[in-house]
């Protein structure tokens, strides 16, 4: 071959034809399959939302597929969790200010984005003394999720929680029943912890315990926690994972700060006080306990320090 | 320099096996192994990369510049990565989150830009792919020898099918901790070398 390989123009031209094809190649894939994506991340969330509420594998495939039980049965809102408030619009403007394209913001809504682009119109800056799941910034809005029965009526209630553990992250769902202080469930989608120790937040057995326990104490404040021993006499207590201690603090801290007033605190009372129009004997207590939440703000704030 | 397909891809399973004998791609090694599921996926995302970018960097080989070569080489290996990592993400979702950053990370396995730098520069495409198929699998049989150890010393499960029932589920045999822990890949990979060069001597170091 004649040509001067080594030659200026040759490397020029090697240099910018390799990367017009690999450019080519690397979007043609990232577009492409971009759609495909998106669904197994959107059908990812949702099979946890739903096993976190309850619902078994043969549950989906009774329903049809997991989008179809989860359209179903599902209403998801989104909120501003300062006030409590459901502010769809609000968070568009918001998320549309922070400098990114949606179309419907109930289904493209990405909170963790809202978190790590530490804009202002979407995330506010926790310090040290509230920052106790070590997220670092807070987004404004959230998602929450609602079971619906056929009639209307709230069954369950799921929120997206998240804290740090050990190496990672750990991200998931907590669903409380209807009186929003029992546990339904814990579950977690992401997590990076050492496998076999604190990735055992993963296991059903261990996550199985979560449900039925009391999120409150008698003070109002979350009272729910991970702690050594066996717990199940202990209605705020769940057995922490041996040899995972700081991955078990993660979870409890996480809980404590997503359900307290920093996290959906607002939202509950907001909730609680509005269900309980025709009190029954049981939710008179809820609404006296939540009302108690309300005329201690400042306290809980101090003990999550 | 003539050497067979079936030489090109037998030669680096056992005879001079990446990790085994050439000690290069370590650190993947550690790192996905804790599950035979994983260590597979990973086996094939790196035959896949291997392969194709060997036979990519052999088709150009005559007209790339010697002063950028490695800059081209890694040019392509990373745009192949991007695209093995992009199509697990479509289709195999939940493996793809569990291998995680690891897959990107193919992109600074050495036994890649080994196998460019050492044999697709010289050799015909066809030879270079073979050659990348058989590194390739050199690595996954490491792999899933150690996976295979892991998990089933670690979890008491292959593949995921629970073969001993722990004793945190009711049944009687005791995880060993250390096999999730990255150590114990170090272990096996030490006796897995050890058990090669006793049965082929001549892959002994020169004292």
């Amino acid at each position: 071959m004649p040509l001067n390989k080594d030659s200026l123009a040759n490397t020029f031209f090697v240099a910018i034809s390799l990367c017009l094809v690999c450019a080519f190649l690397v979007s043609a894939a990232a577009v492409g399959l971009k759609a495909i994506q998106d669904a197994n991340a959107l059908a990812d969330r949702q099979v946890n939302i739903l096993k976190v509420s309850g619902f078994e594998q043969s549950d989906i495939d009774e329903a049809g597929g997991i989008g179809k039980l989860f359209e179903d049965r599902f209403i998801s809102q989104i909120i501003d969790l300062e006030t409590g408030e459901v502010a769809t619009e609000a968070c568009q403007a918001a998320v549309e200010a922070a400098g990114k394209k949606v179309t419907n913001i109930k289904t493209e809504y990405d909170q963790l984005w809202c978190s790590k682009s530490k804009k202002p119109s979407v995330s506010d800056r926790l310090n040290k003394k509230t920052d106790i799941a070590g997220i670092k910034y807070r987004e404004k809005y959230s998602q929450v999720f609602t079971l619906r029965s056929t009639d209307g009526k709230i069954e369950k209630y799921v929120f997206p929680v998240r804290g740090y553990g050990l190496w990672s992250m750990m991200q998931g769902y907590l669903a409380l029943e209807p009186d929003l202080r029992t546990v339904a469930g814990l579950t977690f989608y992401a997590q990076g912890e050492t496998p076999g120790l604190g990735g055992e937040i993963m296991n059903p057995k261990w996550k199985a315990k979560w449900v039925g326990k009391h999120l409150c104490g008698t003070d109002g404040n979350v009272a729910l926690q991970v702690c050594k021993g066996d717990q199940t006499e202990n209605v705020h207590g769940v057995d922490a994972l041996s040899g995972a201690t700081i991955t078990s603090n993660g979870v409890t801290n996480l809980i404590e700060f997503w359900m307290g007033e920093n996290g959906f605190g607002p939202y509950v009372m907001k909730q609680s006080g509005s269900t309980s129009s025709a009190p029954s004997a049981e939710e008179a207590d809820i609404k006296k306990e939540a009302t108690e939440t309300a005329a201690h703000p400042a306290t809980s704030g101090a003990n999550h320090g | 320099m003539a050497k067979s397909t079936q030489d090109l891809i037998f030669d680096p399973v056992f005879k001079s096996n990446p990790i085994a004998l050439q000690v290069l791609g370590i650190c993947s090694a550690l790192a996905v192994t804790t599950k035979l599921s994983t260590s597979f996926t990973m086996s094939l995302a790196v035959i896949v990369v291997t392969a194709c970018s060997s036979a990519a960097i052999a088709a150009i080989r005559n007209r790339i510049p010697s002063s950028i070569r490695i800059i081209v080489q890694m040019t392509i290996i990373a745009s192949l990565v991007i695209v093995v990592d992009q199509v697990l993400k479509a289709f195999a979702y939940s493996l793809s989150k569990e291998l995680a950053v690891f897959v990107g990370l193919i992109i600074t396995n050495c036994i890649v830009m080994g196998r460019a730098e050492g044999f697709a520069m010289k050799n015909s495409v066809g030879d270079s792919f073979f050659d990348g198929i058989g590194n390739g699998l050199g690595y996954g049989l490491i792999l899933m020898v150690v996976g295979f150890f892991r998990e089933l010393f670690g979890s008491g499960s292959l593949f995921g099918i629970q073969l001993m029932e722990l004793k945190a589920n009711g049944g009687w045999y005791e995880p060993n901790g250390l096999m999730l822990l990255s150590p114990s890949a170090f272990f096996i990979i030490g006796i897995f070398i050890w058990v090669l060069r006793s049965f082929m001597p001549e892959q002994v170091e020169a004292e």
